[in-house]
């Protein structure tokens, strides 16, 4: 559904994304996971069409998104790292707009459009504006906005950051139904706890270059050796003085542990020491 | 007092700001700055030759003088007070910085001080700045000497500070009575109307009576226009009667009025603090709350979609048109614009039913050289409305780049929304100057038609800058009006206005040659080279900028 091909992306002399190559099937829940600044929200907007690639090329539900750019967004929603939305429509007027833009049936909009207010505790607010809503009723609305016109495709920039526990639990419910039923889900996220419950398989990005990607057991696996940073593989560092059960030291068997494993913590050490 | 270092912080900021400027930014903004000093030379010469032209009329030439300066200062003192409330209503209550400033241990009176100074510096640099050239040709008409101009700036700071202050009282004191982010609404309204209300009196007052003492049929009248009140217990009555006493050599009654004026200053700055001290944090909390509205859920089928069925249009254009109108009307800042606008046609047709014009003749000239002004205008409103059209599209552009919509659906449909109110502005300015002027049937279809395919040019011109220097992360819309792209749409318009009354001024002639009498006026082939030119003209007006910004919105890769 995903098909990532040897995708490069340069901002001047940086080099964001390269080489990257992925491919995520047809209800598979992908975990996007890396530092900061690793590359996740350029691959992302790669693949959404929302920058073009300086060399490669991205296979969305079958379409060239360089060649067939409006076939591919058709099948696309994207939920992005932050959630600006029109201030001055409401919260149903910007669900009507997102209805008529992705071209569901009115019949469909009429019947959906409350019941996904309704869904997401924003049924009260469907009349209020935008620019009266916190981060939070953003988020549950952008995401009831891609819901409504069914993609095939979801690509998600860390779509749980400002939502209450309850929506979030929600949000995840709805992302595993949505998977089982083959909709293919590209999550960028730094919670942890939530790619580890959620993501069949998992890649990490650093600097630019995807460095593991697998089943959770997979990523155990490799990080039972030596972390990684940039290049390769290398001698992994316990934390000097850190308490015997720091992720770090490389005991556990969480993704958290993973990952810190794989992107190295010498600094996370320094701070630690230094606090 | 913290005040020092806040202000520090902002010198910094400016200071870090002119050293990270480019090569190309530095250019960019000396290029701004010899444009607005050609600008204030231009003004200078403008009140040059008006203020010598009345020192030549006799006895009350003087007078005359003083009267006008008088008139200007009135003028100035509403526009710093009106400025003041607008700019005020930003600094000190919805500015990016205040949620740092408002939870960091501060007192609030030190972070009222920072504001309320930003505020007045902000609210009346730029209409000090347009008084130099008016004080200069003031000095330099009646021989006066650089201490004139010390005189004028001694008497000018306290001056504005005061009317300054007066209208940050105004959002202080409205921003506590009614303490809510609709209060914002209700001043930008009140502001726009202040204005085109000055603006209005100002035209109505018909000030070219000062120049023409002999449009006033009987000396009574002038002498009242003369008595007219300048409002002589207000402090431009102080600044006025401070200046032309230092003119005078009464220095006496200088020193008074400059007392006058900064014991106000100060007075009406201490009330302000005092206020400030009671009212602010409670107005300022009030206006961080929401305002519910309460609409209806738009669950029927939509005006635009069905016309746009109806028209075989896109529907993505027309989804994106509801969207437009929806946001448009929604946000007061463009009521007050719109108010503005409908205020400058009245005045603009109004001034054209006050041309003293007898001459059948001259009426028609008048009538095509109109289409130039028109033009300017229509240019003047795109650049406030056409050209910042897609940068509005702010942090939100994600949605519409991520969604199933091309870019040239996106230009058509912004350039419809703009093109129909502008086509509707020329055929109000168009029309209504062809039946005031009573222009010959010619003149009137020629004049009629090449405004409006200006129109049609210069709103593709706007969309077409507007997507070539897109400016999504913007705080507010001046910053995208006063950009480089903003610069270069309105001199390409200007360039493209100019072009075409050059061109079609040779129709014209010939016209006027058939009109006088003379036999084969018209030589078709120059016609046809006119038509030719024009065809050009207006292809690369409308095809040139909209290709450039439709392949540079392709390749944007900013943040939104």
């Amino acid at each position: 559904m995903i098909r990532i091909q040897g995708l490069v992306k340069r901002f001047g002399p940086l080099e964001a994304v390269k080489k990257l190559d992925l491919e995520v099937r047809p209800g598979e829940i992908f975990g996007f996971l890396g530092p900061n600044g690793a590359g996740k929200t350029t691959t992302v907007k790669m693949l959404c069409g929302l920058i073009k690639p300086t060399e490669g090329r991205v296979e969305v539900a079958g379409f060239d998104v360089a060649s067939r750019t409006l076939d591919a967004k058709r099948s696309i929603g994207l939920v992005p790292d932050e959630p600006f939305v029109y201030p001055k429509l409401s919260g149903a007027e910007y669900l009507r707009f997102i209805g008529e833009l992705y071209g569901v049936p009115l019949a469909e909009q009429k019947r959906r459009i409350p019941e996904l207010l309704e869904m997401f505790e924003l049924e009260k607010w469907g009349g209020e504006l935008i620019e009266s809503y916190s981060h939070g009723m953003r988020q549950k609305l952008v995401i009831a906005g891609v819901i409504l016109h069914s993609p095939k495709v979801l690509l998600l920039d860390e779509p749980m950051v400002g939502l209450d526990p309850k929506s979030a639990r929600m949000a995840k419910d709805i992302f595993l139904t949505l998977a089982k039923r083959g909709t293919t889900i590209f999550m960028c996220t730094h919670i942890l706890e939530i790619a580890e419950k959620l993501c069949s398989r998992i890649g990490i990005m650093i600097s630019g270059e995807l460095t593991a990607v697998g089943t959770l057991a997979d990523l155990r696996a490799r990080s039972q050796g030596a972390p990684l940073t940039g290049g390769g593989w290398r001698q992994g560092t316990a934390v000097p003085g850190g308490a015997g059960s720091s992720p770090l030291a490389g005991g556990g068997s969480g993704l958290e542990d993973v990952f810190l494993s794989l992107t190295g913590g010498r600094e996370y050490a320094d701070l630690l020491r230094n606090l | 007092m913290m005040v020092g270092l806040l202000l520090r912080r902002k010198a910094t900021g400016l200071v870090n700001g002119l050293r990270s400027l480019s090569a190309y930014e530095w250019v960019r903004n000396l290029a701004f700055t010899a444009a607005g000093l050609g600008l204030l030379y231009g003004l200078y010469s403008g009140f040059h030759r008006l203020l010598a032209y009345l020192t030549t009329v006799e006895l009350i030439g003087r007078l005359l003088i003083w009267k006008l300066t008088a008139m200007m200062m009135l003028t100035t003192f509403s526009m710093v007070s009106v400025s003041g409330m607008l700019v005020s209503l930003t600094t000190l209550y919805f500015s990016f910085d205040l949620r740092f400033l408002m939870q960091a241990p501060l007192e609030i009176s030190d972070i009222f001080i920072e504001k309320s100074l930003e505020s007045i510096f902000f609210s009346s640099w730029m209409i000090g700045l347009v008084l130099l050239p008016f004080i200069t040709a003031l000095a330099q008409v009646s021989g006066y000497g650089w201490d004139f101009h010390a005189a004028f700036i001694v008497l000018l700071l306290p001056f504005l500070a005061l009317a300054a202050s007066m209208g940050i009282a105004f959002t202080l004191i409205l921003l506590y009575l009614f303490p809510s982010s609709r209060t914002r609404d209700a001043i930008y309204v009140i502001a726009t109307l202040s204005l085109t209300l000055v603006y209005a009196l100002i035209r109505f007052a018909e000030p070219e009576k000062l120049i023409r003492p002999d449009a006033l049929h009987v000396v009574a009248d002038y002498l009242n226009f003369l008595q007219a009140p300048t409002a002589r217990y207000a402090p431009s009555w102080w600044l006025t009667k401070g200046l032309s006493s230092y003119a005078s050599g009464k220095t006496a009654v200088f020193w008074r009025c400059c007392g006058l004026l900064y014991a106000s200053a100060s007075c009406v700055y201490g009330l302000l603090l005092l206020l400030a001290s009671r009212v602010y944090f409670a107005g300022y909390s009030g206006a961080q709350e929401g305002f519910l509205r309460r609409l209806k859920a738009p669950l029927g089928p939509l005006l635009e979609t069905r016309v746009g069925r109806w028209l075989g249009a896109d529907q993505a254009v027309s989804i994106l048109f509801w969207r437009e109108r929806k946001c448009f009307f929604r946000d007061v800042k463009h009521w007050s614009q719109i108010l503005l606008i409908l205020g400058l046609i009245f005045v603009y047709i109004y001034s054209v039913k006050r041309l003293p014009l007898d001459n059948q003749d001259l009426r028609s000239a008048i009538s095509f050289l109109n289409v130039g002004v028109a033009g300017f205008v229509i240019a003047a409103l795109g650049l406030r409305f056409t050209f910042p059209a897609i940068s509005l599209e702010g942090r939100s552009w994600w949605v519409v780049r991520s969604s199933p919509v091309s870019l040239p659906g996106l230009m058509r449909q912004k350039y419809l929304f703009s093109a129909i109110p502008m086509t509707l502005v020329a055929l109000a300015l168009g029309v209504m100057t062809n039946i005031l002027l009573e222009a010959d049937p010619f003149t009137s279809l020629l004049s009629l038609s090449t405004l409006l395919v200006m129109t049609w040019a210069i709103v593709a011109m706007g969309i077409g800058y507007g997507a070539l220097f897109p400016m999504f992360n913007v705080e507010n819309i001046h910053q995208i009006e006063s950009s480089l792209g903003g610069f270069v749409y309105m001199t390409s318009s200007l360039a493209y206005v100019g072009f075409s009354i050059m061109i079609l001024s040779w129709p014209m002639q010939m016209h006027f040659r058939e009109r006088f009498g003379k036999v084969a006026a018209w030589d078709w082939r120059i016609a046809a080279v006119c038509a030719a030119a024009m065809v050009l003209l207006n292809g690369a007006a409308f095809l040139v900028p909209w290709a450039m910004g439709r392949r540079k919105l392709e390749a944007y890769e900013g943040t939104a």
